[in-house]
């Protein structure tokens, strides 16, 4: 479909090509340069998580534009081992990775709309909803 | 083949001009790089150039936090110059705040700050 | 079809009673909300409008816009326009239905509904869309008041902050200070809180935040315009500003700044 792309993760590279995925389409929506970093970090975040706790997965990006409010959506999706607490991953400062935690709950501080849903031995999906002010 | 970024020395101390941007394997690999050259030059300042970043995620930052970490360990002050207003932003959106290190606008009020914070130390060009 | 000419029969040769009965029930209506400051003639007239509507021109859409515009004027919410609007279908209906079988009352309810509820729906959609319309301007006009940068001296910048600071306008200001900030070459940002009448947590931490990004691009951050009960309401929210200097005044302030960047005011001798 033309209203989204999307990247396969399967190693680290495949961070470096989400993001600059979502730089670009953050870009062509007329997106704020601050808003544009916010994207682009969020994805860059998403796109770690995958690689480092599901192993691989994807990151999609869509245009989205509902009653005319314009925006991108970001969907990263895994079948990786799932999350046993969700609550405790949008802790800020939870991390079993030894990373700095600010990952998720970061995600949802840069974004405007946060979903997360997560089952054991099946995956998680992760989409975030950035609106163009 | 991971891209290297370079590391200069500029009496004692070292730039760094971070022109393109980071991937993992590149930011592990200047960490590295980036303590080999302290060890071997005693440099006891460095100013780290962040204006081509358009992006910092939490993960670069960690990194970041850990080599001034270990460079002040090692005896070298770190300075931090031209994060942009974006990066800024998202950095502390995140919940990064790096406190405790050292900024400033551009390279040269970099240099200003180190020089400042080092006193004479800064220029002599071979650390007795 | 019938049904409606019906209708339409009865309120146009009883006009002048329905007029009269239905302003006065708006009166009655109206009073609970505002004190007595809209005279009769203006409810009058406004039913004598809405039955024009319906008479002649319900198709036209100046018509309608021009009928809402006057509403909202009046300052009617929403709710009390629909109130109205079916004050007068029972003000029609109750005389109309009163010797009808109950299965005649059925399709009077029907064929009334038919043909008034358009009507009504463009004025509810008129109404919404002028709120709207209205609700983006001062946003606009609200957007354009925000946040200046005034350079002061070399380095050193002054942002002013006026009026309440929600979520949305808290990022207009951070992005404005930062790009400012590196804009100007600042070294030091002075942000006067002294116009903003309430900081809560949220507005504190939206200025926590700033004063963090000021520093991360290479700047100082001092707020300034501490009032007392501003001090107090911090403390008593157990809101931690130690990390971020403050002064009580922009002169305080402005001085802090000079002495930061080396500098100090002197009087100059006579």
């Amino acid at each position: 479909m033309e209203n989204e792309s999307y990247v396969k993760i399967m190693t680290e590279w495949d961070i470096v090509a989400a993001r600059q995925l979502g730089r670009n389409i953050a870009k062509e929506l007329e997106f704020g340069t601050v808003d544009q970093a916010r994207i682009t970090t969020a994805i860059s975040e998403l796109a770690r998580n995958i690689y480092l706790y599901a192993g691989q997965g994807e990151i999609r990006i869509e245009r989205m534009n509902v009653y005319g409010k314009c925006g991108v959506k970001v969907t990263a999706a895994d079948n990786g081992p799932g999350i046993q607490d969700i609550r405790k991953v949008m802790e800020d400062g939870y991390s079993t990775s030894g990373g700095l935690g600010a990952g998720l709950p970061g995600v949802r501080r840069l974004m405007d709309e946060f979903d997360i849903t997560s089952s054991l031995q099946e995956g998680t999906t992760i989409t975030a909803v950035k609106w163009i002010r | 083949m991971v891209a290297r970024i370079p590391i200069l020395k500029l009496y004692n101390c070292l730039l760094i001009s971070i022109q393109w941007e980071l991937d993992d394997q590149t930011t592990i690999q200047f960490q590295e790089d980036l303590l080999q050259k302290i060890h071997e030059t005693g440099a006891n300042g460095v100013v780290i150039d962040l204006t081509s970043i358009d992006v910092i995620d939490s993960f670069i930052a960690k990194v970041l936090g850990d080599v001034i970490s270990m460079s002040r360990m090692m005896g070298a002050e770190v300075v931090l110059t031209g994060i942009q207003p974006a990066v800024a932003i998202t950095l502390v959106e995140l919940g990064i705040h790096l406190q405790e290190v050292l900024t400033a606008l551009d390279l040269e009020k970099g240099l200003e700050t180190l020089q400042r914070e080092l006193g004479e130390k800064a220029w002599r060009t071979n650390p007795m | 079809m019938e049904k409606v000419n019906q209708i339409v029969e009865y309120v146009q040769t009883n006009r002048v009673q329905i007029v009269t009965d239905w302003s006065e029930k708006l009166i009655l209506m109206d009073k609970q909300r505002a004190a007595n400051v809209i005279s009769e003639k203006v409810y009058i007239n406004i039913c004598d409008d809405y039955l024009d509507l319906l008479m002649n021109s319900y198709d036209s859409q100046n018509k309608i816009s021009e009928f809402t515009r006057k509403i909202i004027q009046l300052g009617w919410t929403l709710g009390f326009t629909m109130d109205c609007l079916s004050a007068f279908g029972k003000i029609v209906f109750f005389p109309m239905a009163e010797q009808a079988t109950e299965r005649e009352q059925v399709e009077f309810i029907l064929e009334y509904d038919r043909w008034i509820s358009p009507i009504n729906i463009a004025i509810f959609n008129q109404y919404a869309e002028d709120w709207q319309r209205t609700v983006s301007l001062q946003k606009i006009a609200l957007q354009e008041l925000s946040a200046p940068l005034l350079p002061i001296f070399e380095n050193i910048t002054i942002m002013p902050l006026v009026g309440t600071i929600d979520t949305e306008r808290a990022r207009l200001i951070m992005e404005n200070l930062l790009q400012g900030v590196v804009k100007h070459h600042a070294q030091v940002v002075l942000i006067d809180i002294t116009g903003v009448p309430v900081v809560d947590t949220m507005v504190a931490h939206h200025i926590i935040q700033a004063s963090e990004a000021v520093r991360l691009v290479g700047a100082k951050c001092i707020i300034v315009g501490i009032r007392p009960e501003i001090a107090q309401t911090i403390v008593n929210l157990g809101i931690n500003l130690t990390k971020v200097m403050t002064k009580n005044s922009l002169q305080k302030g402005i001085e802090a700044a000079l002495e930061m960047t080396n500098r100090k005011v002197i009087s100059t001798e006579e």
